[in-house]
């Protein structure tokens, strides 16, 4: 017999586990992360077993709320009597009544924020910055980080060691900032989601679940910070850039798992709907200063919008790239103006102009400067000069997808010069 | 009949992430069903209490006390008509792999 609530809702644990470590780190103080996060995996152990024997209850959250609440309340005793035996006490001056107060349905978003504060201090690395909230704010598994991040275990479970001590030596308060570093921080915080959502975008994981996961969580944290400050421009310019590149997400990769370059998508797979939410959050982030998001919110927007790769409005993107190159000075910028260059005034021209970018410290390392004069080439039908600039590619250490294609297109190389000469 | 306790032994939970931990709830689910009237109970213990050596020693608190791999988890009391047939039930439990487990008969023999 099937019982009314024998399932689950997707990653109900993943959910509470975020909202239940933020509030009981409320409760314990930013220096006791830890702490919370064992509690509220005893209470999520406690669950699995309960209700794998017994029914599962009408209402999870509550139960799980219950749980987690009765075991902080044992700790603060237990601890208590360690403090009296003179032992080293660590815990803060929190009191019993408070602990029914923290996980009121609006102060769970509160002390959501608080934690995304914490996690993104500006004394901690950025590394450790986005392991941090993946695994307190997101309820990733030490596995799934490293992962996430394409690193290993051991180096996580370190990178978070050292987060969480510089948190406690920083003696940083589990808050929200107020007035002017407010604005600072809401700075770092946007900057931690934009490359956590990088990461899971960009990222050469074999592990495409993971990766579109890391992205949903960058988005649904950006989604909280503008629905809490609405009047902080820079985050829904931020978010609308997110949702432009989510729309593209599954005509990026191809039934086979290899990547679908940028020219060869089948547009009809971009997402209308995440598309048109995109283009509200831009039309919301409209503000008196200009950020590095709001360009590239317009770039990716403008992409979104042309109708076929031939048509898209090449010199508006490139007068865009142009200023975010003012904005925020990246080699890769002066990469892509150089490609863009190519729809402008043609292959040739902009084949001189990667010419000059191999001077470039670290364009001369990266692999997608040669794949790009490589594919060049080839389109000019330079079948021997493309198959060389291939080859350095593929010596500069390229993802396994984007490798496989590099593979795919010298092998193309081959077969025209066999069959020309 | 006999009923035996299976000593669950180690920490393997508590690396489980909280996806893997709601995923593992339909395999248990599935186990316990399966062995049907041959579960009798079970129970999870928390990794703090208290440890005692002898009545002059004082009474060691909080805990845990042992190594992680030697610590107990939890306990299921299951009935079968051997050992090999609790060894057979234990070696299906999801459990298994995340804890040791120890079959160990109980020593009152089941009256039925």
């Amino acid at each position: 017999m099937v019982s009314k609530t024998d399932q689950l809702i997707e990653h109900l644990f993943r959910e509470e586990y975020g909202k239940l470590v933020a509030s009981l780190t409320r409760f314990f103080g930013a220096s006791n992360i830890s702490l919370a996060e064992d509690i509220v995996q005893e209470t999520l152990i406690a669950a699995s077993e309960h209700w794998s024997v017994r029914e599962i209850p009408d209402n999870p959250t509550g139960w799980l709320v219950q749980v987690a609440k009765r075991k902080a309340l044992n700790e603060l005793k237990r601890n208590k009597v360690i403090q009296r035996h003179g032992s080293e006490g660590h815990l803060t001056e929190a009191t019993e009544s408070e602990i029914g107060t923290i996980f009121l349905d609006n102060e769970i978003k509160d002390n959501q924020l608080r934690m995304m504060f914490t996690c993104c201090h500006p004394g901690l690395a950025t590394k450790s910055q986005i392991a941090l909230t993946l695994k307190t704010l997101c309820g990733f598994g030490i596995k799934e980080v490293a992962s996430a991040l394409l690193t290993n275990e051991s180096t996580i479970n370190k990178r978070l060691y050292r987060a969480k001590s510089d948190i406690r030596d920083l003696g940083a308060a589990f808050d929200i900032p107020q007035g002017k570093e407010l604005k600072q921080r809401l700075e770092t915080v946007n900057l931690t989601l934009y490359l956590l959502f990088n990461e899971g975008y960009n990222s050469t994981s074999n592990d495409s679940i993971i990766q579109k996961e890391m992205c949903l969580e960058a988005i649904r944290l950006t989604k909280l910070l503008c629905e809490h400050f609405p009047e902080h421009k820079k985050s829904f310019a931020l978010l609308s850039l997110m949702y432009f590149h989510a729309a593209r997400f599954e005509a990026r990769i191809d039934d086979k798992g290899t990547i679908v370059l940028f020219e060869d998508q089948d547009r009809s797979e971009w997402s209308k709907d995440l598309i048109s939410l995109g283009m509200g959050f831009l039309q919301k982030s409209i503000d008196s200063s200009l950020s590095s998001y709001h360009i590239e919110a317009g770039i990716a927007a403008e992409h979104c919008m042309a109708e076929s790769f031939e048509t898209t409005d090449w010199q508006s993107i490139f007068n865009q790239y142009k200023l975010l190159e003012k904005v925020k000075p990246n080699p890769i910028i002066k990469l892509n103006l150089a490609i863009i260059q190519s729809k402008l005034e043609g292959i040739e021209a902009s084949l001189a102009q990667l010419d000059l970018l191999t001077q470039d410290k670290i364009l001369s390392t990266y692999h997608l400067l040669p794949a790009t004069q490589g594919i060049f080439h080839m389109k000019i039908k330079n079948y021997q000069a493309a198959i060389d600039y291939l080859e350095k590619a593929a010596s500069l250490g390229p993802s396994d997808s984007e490798c496989r294609i590099i593979e795919s297109r010298i092998a193309e190389c081959r077969k025209k010069l066999n069959r020309s000469t | 009949m006999q009923e035996f306790l299976l000593i669950l032994k180690g920490d393997g939970m508590n690396h489980l992430s909280p996806d893997e931990l709601q995923n593992i709830m339909s395999e248990y689910k599935t186990w316990v069903n399966t062995i049907g009237d041959k579960y009798i109970g079970g129970q999870r213990l928390e990794d703090n209490g208290a440890f005692m050596a002898s009545k002059t020693d004082e009474i060691v608190t909080d805990g845990p006390f042992l190594e992680p791999k030697e610590i107990i988890a939890g306990f299921f009391i299951i009935q079968a008509k051997s050992q090999d047939e609790a060894n057979e039930i234990a070696k299906t439990s999801p459990h298994l792999g995340l804890y040791q487990i120890e079959v160990r008969p109980i020593a009152m023999p089941k009256m039925d």
